[in-house]
């Protein structure tokens, strides 16, 4: 820390020994593109927000108006936080249970874990792409693997499953638990940091597997589920391409994902500034929501003896 | 050590930004050529062709170097309008009849008067209909490129073989009854416009002698006005010969391949017909290929063709006002229009050429299903038609997003013609009216 202390002629040569300096210029190419990218555009879109702004011409301060007409006279508004509300908070929680399940039975060491760990995990890689939402959409389709499947097991069918509004929003909810890796892999790692020997002394006492799981694993693991909890639902709220690709939005906008009602505002009814306020009202509630899941964190997180 | 391996990196990525600077100045210096970059919207087919008359046109003028861009059409909107935002427009632009008033009110667009006057753009060959159309007073701001109309594409075949022969000019009772017979013949459905599409809509406002999208609102009086059009609909989904709305869902809307005409896994999921665009007739055949039918072709039905029927423009050109390079670009657009190169690559893919020198041009060299797009809009739409309507307003994507909507709320039996026709004269006057 000698190099830090300030001389009156402090020379080009001391300047760059600094380590502060060496720090900031390494991440400097980060704080360049967080502002560039984060910071100036959150701070135009906010003014956009509070203007009516095209995207051709020079945007025009008007207020709150955009607000208002938001919760004043914008039906899809509602249905598109009610769809996207279902989404998030039926699908998350079923990807979880899934990741949990899967990471439990592949705990064990065998010498193909590495393979089948892998296996797993593609899904969430490939799963949010354009490809696999075209491949998703003609599965379910009319003539689509699914039906086929079903012809084989007696099941004559050529039920449109993204026709209806019953089961379209299924067929979204279905891919996104499929892309269950990430979430398995972080539970797969806290598992093994449960300590055997609580296991061990609890199978003397005489717990069964389920007592253990209930009683040792799902305690220990609140915390990890606290993190994919957040972390998936803000995902699932912000949810786009699914929607975008497989179904936009159809039938009867059972499946209109709040983002992709946004980007039809922006980008093809050129309400850019309406779209703007939309975003900031999905950053609001999505704030609340994370809020919310910290205030009920300690009536069921376990964070180690206190 | 560690620090001065630092410096050295600090040195040597500064070196690099200069010399990579440096070099940069250097080739745009010592090149005097005009960059030029064209954009379309397209498939395939007319990448190539495109591409075609731009690398024909390099070679005639040395001096000029084009970039091509293409899109799918929805991208590509989306694309144009950020590139207008961020002051990038290409500098030439295919555009559509949809979308031109937007821009040319948002002052992007260049004015070509000056070009014509001058002869830089020559008009001498095409008709005062057609360059007349995107103009505002003395200003000129783009120019056709191509016509097309609209057109009912069918199955012929299909018909055929249950004895039913297509007159042109049906009235709408004519080809529900048509609707009935095949579906009762073969359980093969109809297809009316489904999706977030205007057109027929508008096709049958046109009928009345209403214009459906208007500067500040709908063209139409009443409500009342909309309740035969949603009755189609209604009706034809209660007799069973309207395909299901649920088909559409899995499908690409407004994709030639994927059209119920083409295209469908049983007779439930299919149509014998299209409302498409005369245009659209070579790809449309070469799709019915695999599936072995001729495509026929009539207008949409109607009960007065003489109003209902129209030419389109089914492309304009146009430059962009920010263009560095605005005398290449015209000149290129005088080629696009005028040379009877580019004609013999363009043929019939954007529609018959405005040019009638380009045209005589390459009539011989038409192969057969090129020929039918040219005969039907020269002897059943032209004949019997009136002026197009003038472009639609920026609102009018959201009003037929709605239209969209509440076709499809009548075909799953959501609500019914009435409420339909209400909401969509309440809702779409209001967005038509910011």
């Amino acid at each position: 820390m000698q190099h830090t202390t300030t001389s009156p002629g402090l020379s080009a040569k001391k300047f760059f020994y600094r380590d502060d300096v060496a720090g900031i210029i390494f991440s400097l190419p980060f704080i360049i593109g967080f502002f560039m990218f984060i910071i100036v555009p959150m701070v135009m879109s906010l003014g956009y927000s509070l203007s009516e702004y095209n995207i051709l011409s020079p945007a025009r301060f008007i207020g709150l108006k955009n607000y208002i007409k938001i919760f004043t006279d914008d039906p899809l508004f509602y249905k598109s936080i009610a769809v996207t509300f279902y989404y998030a908070l039926v699908s998350v929680p079923l990807r979880l249970a899934f990741a949990l399940l899967v990471a439990m039975m592949l705990k064990q060491t065998t010498k193909a874990t590495g393979l089948y760990r892998a296996i797993y995990y593609l899904p969430s890689i490939i799963g949010g792409s354009v490809a696999v939402s075209i491949l998703w959409k003609r599965m379910f389709a009319s003539d689509g693997v699914l039906n086929r499947l079903l012809a084989v097991i007696g099941i004559q069918t050529d039920f449109a499953w993204l026709g209806s509004t019953h089961t379209a929003i299924w067929v979204l909810i279905i891919l996104s638990v499929w892309q269950f890796g990430s979430s398995m892999l972080i539970f797969l790692a806290s598992l093994k940091q449960i300590p055997v020997t609580l296991y061990e002394a609890s199978w003397v006492d005489g717990a069964g597997k389920w007592k253990q799981f209930t009683r040792i694993t799902l305690p220990l693991l609140t915390p990890t589920i606290f993190f994919n909890l957040v972390m998936q639902m803000i995902h699932g709220f912000l949810a786009f391409t699914q929607c975008y690709i497989i179904t936009q939005g159809k039938p009867l906008n059972s499946t209109l994902f709040y983002m992709v009602y946004t980007y039809r505002q922006s980008f093809e009814y050129f309400n850019a500034g309406y779209a703007a306020a939309l975003a900031w009202l999905m950053l609001i509630i999505i704030g609340l929501i994370t809020s919310l899941l910290f205030i009920t964190k300690r009536f069921w997180v376990f964070e180690g003896e206190e | 050590m560690k620090k001065r391996t630092l410096l050295v990196c600090l040195i040597l990525v500064a070196c690099t930004a200069l010399w990579a600077g440096g070099n940069a100045e250097a080739t745009a210096a010592a090149d005097a050529k005009a960059n030029l970059t064209v954009s379309w919207w397209g498939n395939q087919q007319r990448n190539e062709i495109t591409q075609n008359v731009i690398d024909s046109f390099m070679e005639a003028n040395p001096n000029v170097v084009i970039d091509g861009q293409f899109n799918e059409w929805a991208d590509y909107w989306n694309k144009l309008a950020t590139s207008a935002a961020g002051n990038a427009l290409p500098d030439v632009i295919q555009m559509d009849y949809k979308y031109i008033n937007q821009y040319e009110t948002n002052g992007l667009l260049l004015d070509l008067a000056p070009y014509i006057k001058d002869g830089t753009l020559d008009l001498s060959n095409i008709p005062e209909s057609v360059s007349s159309v995107a103009t505002e007073g003395d200003k000129v701001y783009g120019m056709m490129i191509a016509t097309t109309a609209p057109a009912l594409l069918y199955n012929k075949n299909l018909l055929d073989s249950i004895g039913i022969t297509i007159k042109d000019h049906m009235s709408i009772d004519e080809f529900i009854a048509i609707a009935r017979e095949v579906y009762k013949k073969t359980g093969i459905k109809t297809n009316i416009d489904y999706g977030d599409s205007e057109n027929y809509l508008d096709y049958y406002m046109r009928s009345k002698g209403h214009i459906l999208y208007t500067d500040g609102g709908l063209g139409v009086p009443s409500a009342q006005e909309f309740v035969p059009f949603f009755k189609i609909y209604e009706e034809g989904i209660k007799e069973g010969w309207m395909v299901s709305p649920s088909i559409f869902v899995e499908r690409v809307l407004r994709s030639v391949e994927q059209d119920p005409l083409v295209y469908g896994s049983s007779n439930d999921a299919r149509s014998w017909c299209a409302f498409f665009w005369a245009n659209q007739i070579p790809a449309t055949q070469k799709a019915a290929n695999a599936e072995k039918f001729e495509v026929g072709v009539t207008n949409w039905p109607s009960d007065n063709h003489e109003l209902s029927n129209y030419l389109k423009p089914s492309q304009f050109m146009v430059i962009s006002s920010k263009s560095k390079n605005p005398r290449e670009a015209v000149q290129f657009l005088n080629y696009w229009l005028n040379s009877e190169t580019a004609g013999s690559y363009l043929l019939c893919e954007r529609g018959v050429p405005v040019s009638s020198k380009v045209g005589e041009h390459i009539a011989p060299m038409l192969d057969e299903i090129n020929q039918k797009v040219v005969k039907y809009i020269n002897t059943v739409v032209a004949p019997k038609s009136s002026p197009v309507n003038p472009p639609s307003p920026i609102a009018a994507n959201e009003a037929s997003r709605l239209l969209g909507s509440l076709r499809e709320q009548v075909c799953y039996g959501k609500i019914t013609a009435e409420q339909a026709a209400q909401q969509f004269f309440t809702e779409a006057n209001k967005i038509l009216a910011k």
